[in-house]
């Protein structure tokens, strides 16, 4: 399925491509890759002078800082946000998951408190989702949310989250009663970060972006900052994380090694470009299928399952593959001088193995597409 | 390398030296990172390994896989090669690092000059051995590393190891070394202890990821109780089995080019895959899965990257 965009599309392309190859953004963009090692971005320039175009969040609508469009210019602009190598970590947390889901199922008053400044790029959102023992099996969580009064007051430590130190508050999974089955007593909350009672610690790793340790030390929270129902989290995750899965983001990323891996590669390396720009182009085919299946109204979890794992797999072969084809040149930090395509290689390798675990695992993946599009037991 | 060498040695690194030697390779970034514990214990490992006879092993593909199976990181190679060109005695026990390239260079007066790049430990070494093509073809000079004419820079890369850009500008020859023949027979050798190397490393790699899928639980139960994650690492395991089969076969060196380059897409993918074993805790600085990652990564192609290894293969058919 060809993605087929309409002239007014195809214009906001083109729009957004310009914004983006300015000098300005482009010498940001550049910044952002030298920063000393242990400093990262959050929002940048380029992101408020997106949302003051409202095109942030421009699927979201205009009272909310958007501009009424569809999710395929919402697309548009994140593919070319990524291939134009803007840091999309901030982006993609704020609005593709904690904004879409407060647009989704949040109160009209949570949509006013959070929207407009998310929209606007004034201020981003996290996920504190996983735990120290809580992968993949999230259900499993064990932060708690205990009665307080009215309120609740969250205990527990998150792990693996991106961003907090930059968020002012997070999209927060918790247990707010035990039941027969895990799925069921999980709740959702808003929770502001930059408050007494919540904890940021640096966890150190591989990519040129730290996780975080976020320890929730009795924060308190009230009846407002729920999104969705009490006790009935589980059934928004089931909703929200399928919508973030199109494989866009790591369709674009694989293009933007790609581009980068067809320059440098010596010649002979020919047929293994050939295979790796096919998968890439297939990655992107199922990616825009989700996207057309979230822009008809009928989101399919096999088709998200699918494009998530294909094109998240597909960025990490690309990523591994200029290694393989270029050798050591490809190693070059963006900070050394000899570096080639502005380090895009080495910052790639770096941050591959998290494609396939964030957002759904992998195994995940999988699962879901043998059990549910295969119907095999499980 | 005698049975007994082997187990000495192993003994070496067994116990509280095997995280030291293996941490190395979380040293700091080369800009402004101090390195200072790092030199001292690839030092200490540097007389442990001469004072066990390391240099005048028998073994060598055996002594390099068990170095690759603790995440050496050293000249030794890099001077089990130099010694097979330059007699035993003008080295006696210092470490070399080569720096030969199929690439002009410059011969003037019993001295050369030239630029090379990713040459391993340059800060560390006593001598380099040099190569380089002028009017007689490939040639190789050792150099004595301390002459005030050799600057280098280490680069800021992946694997965060030692690797350098040297340059030497008019560089007193100490020895010339070895006939283009010599080298191609040297660098043979050389692939295939690389290739050991990386068969050791891998299988470090997969024995951490099988602790892990032992002990991490999800779903109720260890995540290596799940076939996916069991299957893979077993088709791993066999993997490696057959690679390690491949370059301990006697007639290794009459193949190995293709031989480092099986190991070099088994250390990667090994490392790969077994990242994604780990999950996200195996990104973290403190674990050593992602050692494993990005030292395979380097390593894999530091004697060449597999596509070209297997075509220079093909065409010396």
């Amino acid at each position: 399925m060809t993605p087929v965009f309409t002239p007014e599309q195809d214009g906001f392309r083109e729009e957004v491509c310009e914004l983006l190859c300015e000098d300005e953004v482009r010498a940001e963009i550049a910044r952002c890759r030298r920063m000393p090692y242990g400093e990262e971005s959050g929002l940048l320039d380029v992101h408020r002078r997106l949302g003051k175009l409202g095109w942030l969040a421009i699927n979201w609508p205009e009272r909310y800082g958007g501009a009424g469009a569809t999710i395929v210019e919402k697309a548009i602009l994140t593919e070319e946000m990524i291939r134009h190598g803007v840091p999309d970590n901030v982006h993609s947390l704020g609005i593709d998951i904690v904004g879409n889901a407060i647009h989704l199922f949040g109160t009209q008053e949570q949509k006013e408190r959070f929207l407009p400044g998310l929209a606007r790029g004034e201020i981003t959102a996290n996920v504190l989702f996983s735990e120290p023992d809580v992968g993949s099996d999230l259900a499993s969580l064990s932060t708690r949310a205990e009665p307080d009064g009215d309120h609740w007051r969250l205990r527990g430590r998150k792990i693996y989250n991106m961003k907090a130190q930059h968020s002012e508050f997070a999209l927060c999974a918790a247990r707010t009663s035990r039941g027969p089955v895990n799925y069921a007593g999980i709740t959702l909350f808003l929770v502001p970060l930059r408050s007494m009672g919540v904890v940021v610690e640096p966890v150190w790793n591989l990519s040129e972006e730290r996780f975080d340790l976020v320890t929730l030390d009795g924060i308190r929270v009230g009846r407002e900052d729920v999104l969705g129902e009490v006790d009935d989290g589980w059934q928004v995750l089931g909703k929200v994380l399928p919508l973030e899965r199109t494989g866009l983001d790591h369709s674009a990323k694989a293009e933007r090694t790609l581009a980068a891996l067809r320059e440098h590669a010596l010649p002979g390396c020919g047929q293994r470009l050939v295979q790796l720009e096919t998968r890439v182009r297939a990655a992107r085919l199922l990616a825009w299928r989700c996207v057309a299946n979230l822009r008809d109204g009928r989101p399919d979890e096999v088709h998200s399952a699918t494009a998530k794992w294909y094109a998240s797999e597909t960025a990490k072969e690309v990523a591994v593959a200029a290694v393989e084809l270029l050798g050591p040149r490809a190693l070059l930090d963006a900070r050394d001088p000899a570096a080639i395509a502005e380090g895009v290689f080495d910052a790639g390798f770096r941050e591959a193995p998290g494609l396939t675990l964030a957002q759904g695992s992998s195994e995940i993946m999988l699962f879901f597409v043998a059990t549910s599009a295969l119907g095999l037991p499980s | 390398m005698t049975a007994e060498k082997t187990t000495a040695i192993a003994r070496f690194f067994d116990g509280d030296l095997a995280p030291l030697v293996r941490r190395m390779a979380d040293r700091p970034r080369a800009e402004g990172g101090d390195d200072g514990d790092g030199r001292e214990v690839r030092a200490m490992v540097w007389e442990g390994l001469t004072g066990l006879d390391a240099l005048g092993s028998s073994d060598t593909v055996g002594l390099a896989e068990l170095l690759g199976s603790v995440l050496y990181q050293g000249p030794l190679l890099d001077t089990l090669t130099a010694r097979e060109l330059v007699p035993g005695d003008d080295l006696g026990r210092a470490p070399v690092a080569l720096a030969v390239a199929e690439e002009p260079w410059t011969e003037r007066d019993g001295a050369i000059s030239a630029r090379r790049a990713f040459v391993g430990f340059a800060a560390e070494v006593d001598h380099f051995l040099v190569g380089g093509v002028g009017d007689a073809g490939l040639r190789l000079a050792l150099v004595g590393a301390g002459h005030p004419s050799i600057t280098m820079r280490r680069y800021e890369e992946t694997s965060r190891g030692e690797a350098y850009e040297v340059e030497f500008a008019g560089t007193p020859v100490a020895a010339w070394a070895g006939s283009a023949a010599e080298w191609a027979a040297a660098l043979a050798g050389a692939r295939v202890r690389q290739a050991a190397y990386l068969v050791g490393l891998a299988q470090a790699a997969l024995d951490h990821a099988v602790e892990h899928a032992r002990t991490r639980r999800q779903f109720g139960r260890p995540v290596g109780g799940f076939q996916g994650p069991a299957f893979r690492l077993a088709e791993l395991s066999m993997h490696i089995d057959a690679t390690r089969l491949l370059v301990h076969d006697p007639g290794a060196a009459g193949h190995a080019a293709a031989c480092l380059a099986a190991a070099s897409d088994l250390a990667r993918t090994v490392t790969t895959q077994t990242m994604q074993v780990n999950g996200a805790a195996g990104m973290r600085s403190d674990n050593d899965a992602q050692l494993y990652y990005r030292w395979a990564a380097f390593e894999s192609v530091r004697l060449g990257t597999p596509d070209r290894l297997r075509r220079e293969s093909w065409e010396a058919r």
